[in-house]
């Protein structure tokens, strides 16, 4: 890596020396160096080129003498280490000039030897100090881009409780929590028309920003295809013919989108590959929803899809989840399961639908307390009240 | 996770041996692929010795049949344990890749 020193002096001593004393390593490319007369034409070159290292200064000289100069760097410059030359018995100077924030110094007349073992200590300095900061940055943008990932994922899920407040025939209450490097889970709810709610939740297959915009993809793709009214089947079929063409390197997500007719309570539903839901009975029963064979989406250009029927009685309700629920582990890496969550389950009857939904995450923190969050948890879950 | 190969014929047999996850997936897929860049058409993989898979396990497996299929070859896997079969038939993957219980059945059908 080549140095790039800025000297600034403006009696021509300096240039002399150094074009002198350093001709290999200027003739290879190692160092480069660019000359001023004053503190003001430093500025000035310093503006015109970002990429200098290491500033050698002198510190009496006219217009802008070495110790302003010095200030300015440190205000303007802060990468930039500085050196100054003084007078050999110059202390109150050189104080001045190292609570200026110099790295070092010199002192007149110069020792060429000096010269060199201290603009090699500085040199060390200002990359050792330039790569710290370039990790630094790449470690910020890293960070930036998980939050990208969990700002787009956490914006474009329906975020607004009770969604319906207007309708008392059935009641949605959803909550996820994205891990620290953001799994891609979504759910969805909206109304298809009066009598028709459709609901949906869905897991992407990867991490980061890829898979939160594959995510967003998939959740729009869902809801406008939904929205035509179209049975949940071939809702699902046509999602996968498109999301196919979005797959880059086979990325694929799970989808069960479900209909509940609000007047009847039957609920018509399609699984693509996703966790079977739970049906929860009014009386405490827990009954996992019949499995539909159903391919992940975007997988294989040409899915077909079955829907499959539940019906649901004033009181039963339908629990969805993704697998980070079931598949969170404690310190010692066991895994909640579907058998614990099915514990949890139990009480559901009497449980106002959101503190139910809260109850469960809290026995998955309470159980993986101490251990990271791996991947996503989602929870959507409604109940169907029947009254109109 | 270990992953060893061996050749039958021209089926390339490739054995996994631990966890297939989102950590594993990554050397999984750098050497799955470049075997079918390098032109096997023919592949089972082995999961007699596998405890574990995630999405990130299925995407790779799903990166190779498509590869295969446009290569005109075929990937089948053999010898699922119980919770991983599950896996698959969730996933609906147990619909797109043929199956079998034994590595003896898998080269059986593929040099028919």
């Amino acid at each position: 890596m080549s140095t790039k020193i800025l000297v600034v002096d403006d009696e021509p001593d300096l240039e002399l020396m150094i074009s002198q004393k350093f001709r290999k390593q200027v003739r290879d490319r190692e160092l480069l160096f660019v000359y001023a007369k004053s503190g003001v034409e430093a500025l000035q070159k310093l503006q015109a080129d970002s990429e200098m290292d290491i500033v050698l200064t002198d510190i009496n000289m006219p217009e802008m003498d070495g110790l302003t100069l010095l200030a300015k760097l440190s205000e303007q410059y802060p990468l930039i280490k500085a050196v100054i030359v003084s007078a050999y018995d110059d202390m109150s100077n050189i104080r001045t000039a190292l609570n200026r924030g110099a790295f070092d110094f010199v002192t007149k007349p110069i020792d060429f030897n000096d010269l060199e073992i201290t603009l090699k200590k500085t040199i060390q300095e200002a990359h050792t100090f330039k790569r710290a900061v370039k990790d630094h940055d790449q470690l910020v943008a890293i960070q930036q881009e998980l939050d990208v990932a969990r700002k787009i994922q956490y914006s474009i899920v329906p975020r607004k409780f009770p969604p319906f407040p207007e309708r008392n025939e059935f009641e949605v209450h959803a909550e996820m929590i994205p891990a620290r490097d953001v799994g891609g889970d979504f759910y969805d709810f909206f109304l298809i028309d009066d009598g028709r709610l459709g609901f949906v939740i869905g897991d992407v297959s990867g991490k980061g920003v890829p898979a939160a915009l594959f995510m967003a993809v998939s959740k729009t793709l869902l809801k406008a295809t939904a929205l035509k009214g179209v049975p949940p089947e071939e809702c699902l079929q046509q999602v996968n013919r498109i999301l196919y063409l979005e797959s880059v390197a086979a990325m694929f997500v799970t989808i069960f989108y479900g209909i509940l007719n609000t007047r009847t309570g039957e609920v018509d539903y399609c699984n693509g590959g996703h966790n079977p839901p739970y049906v929860l009975r009014a009386d405490g029963r827990v009954e996992a929803a019949e499995t539909t064979g159903g391919l992940v989406l975007g997988a294989m250009k040409n899915t077909a899809y079955k829907a499959k029927k539940i019906i649901l009685q004033a009181g039963d309700g339908i629990f969805l989840f993704t697998d980070g629920v079931t598949e969170a582990m404690d310190r010692n890496n066991e895994q909640f399961t579907e058998a614990r969550l099915e514990e949890n389950l139990k009480q559901w009857p009497n449980t106002p639908l959101p503190d139910f939904v809260r109850n469960v995450i809290e026995a998955v923190k309470t159980f993986s307390s101490g251990a990271q969050q791996a991947d996503d948890i989602t929870i959507l879950a409604l109940r169907f009240l029947g009254k109109r | 996770m270990e992953i060893t190969q061996i050749q039958h014929g021209d089926l390339l047999v490739v054995n996994l041996n631990g966890r297939l996850d989102a950590h594993t997936a990554k050397s999984f897929e750098e050497r799955l692929i470049p075997l079918i860049d390098q032109g096997n058409k023919r592949i089972l993989a082995d999961f007699s010795k596998l405890d574990y898979i995630s999405s990130a396990g299925l995407r790779v497996l799903l990166m190779a049949a498509r590869k295969l299929d446009d290569a005109g070859g075929k990937i089948a896997l053999c010898g699922l344990k119980t919770p991983i079969k599950t896996v698959f038939d969730i996933a609906g993957f147990s619909s797109i890749f043929p199956i079998f219980s034994s590595r003896q059945e898998a080269i059986t059908d593929f040099t028919k």
